[in-house]
């Protein structure tokens, strides 16, 4: 049923392919996004168009409400992966807008349950923070994962 | 930001003004953090401050203790955290937050809040005066290994420099303290420990800076021993941090939100050539 009201907004709100494979890898669902997803969004990084539209809706999920924390954590994994696998346009991108990514490190969101659901994507946004901030790990980082 | 600034998802100064708002709300609770960070993404976004301001003096926030403290640790956040232009813009405020300390210049109030008002007040505004003294540094004094050398360029503005970070850190140990002993038992305490977290995050910026900056001066003078004053008073500085995280390593509340840094027992050593 949430998968059909998504693909009803998708229409609805006219995003492109592109933006719905993103929307599609960072949903509330308990699990994903895939490898093969992430790879596939990754690969698009490196056409300039493509990669403006993938980093305009990962920066909308990372600005999403508490509620939504799976949102925010699944797109900074997202990220992780594209500052790994994507095109040097990423690393761009995360470096100018790093206060977004840094600002997360106190992310609080406690469920229904009391659980603290903020951890993970506190947790997410530091290891993010750090990688940034150490060029030899970036390199090593990018390096590795293209042989 | 290039980028970002194509896209339509920056703020506009009604939505900011919303999360000023509800980040200094009647409840006495922490100002939750996602207004606080809409306020910090704003200032970068936009690289000003000013309309921040303007949304924090609109709000009538000074009849009621507990939004007027929730105000003061959103202003410190957004100094720490927020663009450097936080830092510039800020300085013409030092007015609005002299208001703020008269407004509880009397007796206690009955959260308890007026003192604490008034020190933190007192904090930022010696805050404020280092910034300005000092621009090179940012709102956490992250560590960035230039600053130390260049200053180093010039001893006796290394040695300026060292003493008026170590004014603003015994100010932060005089306020934590004042926070710690203000503590209500029929509480959760939880507005008060937010703002020990910019405090643990500031201060230990400042003590990396310090560690980095005198071993910096002991390598290039001459007469070492000029820096004998120093080095006593940043050992002192060391017991009371490391007494003053171990305080904080026992706030559940705090050390969910943020790692508390742990210091060796004995401060480290600054004369050594293995550094």
């Amino acid at each position: 049923m949430k998968a059909a009201v998504r693909s009803v907004k998708n229409f609805s709100k006219g995003y492109t392919d592109t933006q719905i494979k993103v929307r599609n890898a960072t949903t509330n669902d308990s699990w994903g996004p895939s490898g093969t997803a992430m790879a596939e969004i990754a690969e698009l990084t490196y056409d300039q168009n493509e990669m403006l539209e993938v980093m305009d809706i990962i920066d909308r999920r990372l600005n999403d409400k508490g509620k939504n924390w799976r949102h925010v954590f699944k797109s900074l994994s997202l990220l992780e992966y594209c500052l790994h696998n994507g095109s040097e346009n990423v690393v761009r991108w995360a470096k100018d807008n790093i206060y977004i990514i840094t600002t997360l490190r106190e992310f609080v969101y406690v469920d229904d349950n009391g659980h603290d659901q903020g951890q993970n994507v506190r947790t997410k946004a530091k290891e993010i923070t750090s990688l940034l901030e150490d060029e030899h790990a970036l390199k090593e980082a990018r390096g590795d994962s293209r042989e | 930001s290039s980028f970002r600034l194509q896209s339509d998802h920056m703020q506009s100064d009604a939505s900011l003004m919303t999360s000023v708002r509800k980040a200094t709300s009647i409840d006495e609770t922490a100002p939750k953090r996602k207004h606080v960070r809409s306020c910090i993404i704003f200032t970068w976004d936009h690289h000003t401050a000013r309309p921040f301001w303007t949304a924090i003096k609109v709000q009538p926030l000074l009849a009621n203790e507990v939004q007027t403290f929730k105000a003061l640790i959103t202003i410190h956040r957004v100094l720490q955290e927020g663009h450097k232009s936080a830092l510039v813009d800020s300085q013409s405020e030092k007015g609005w937050l002299k208001t703020c300390e008269r407004q509880y210049d009397g007796e206690s109030s009955p959260k308890g809040y007026s003192d604490l008002i008034r020190d933190y007040v007192d904090y930022l505004l010696d805050k404020l005066s280092f910034h300005a003294q000092h621009p090179e540094f940012n709102g956490t004094f992250e560590y960035k290994e230039y600053i130390s050398l260049r200053q180093v360029d010039d001893p006796n503005e290394g040695y300026e420099t060292v003493y008026d970070m170590m004014n603003l850190q015994d100010h932060i140990d005089e306020f934590q303290k004042q926070l710690f002993s203000n503590f209500k038992r029929s509480n959760k305490n939880e507005c008060r420990i937010a703002a020990l977290v910019p405090l643990v995050q500031e201060s230990y910026g400042i003590y990396r800076f310090l560690t980095s900056m005198l071993r910096a001066l002991y390598s290039t003078v001459d007469a070492p021993e000029t820096l004998e004053p120093l080095k006593h008073r940043y050992k002192s500085q060391h017991h009371r941090l490391r007494q003053f995280y171990a305080d904080c390593s026992n706030l559940r509340y705090l050390t969910s939100l943020i790692s508390v840094p742990r210091l060796p027992h004995d401060p480290p050593d600054l004369e050594g050539d293995d550094n």
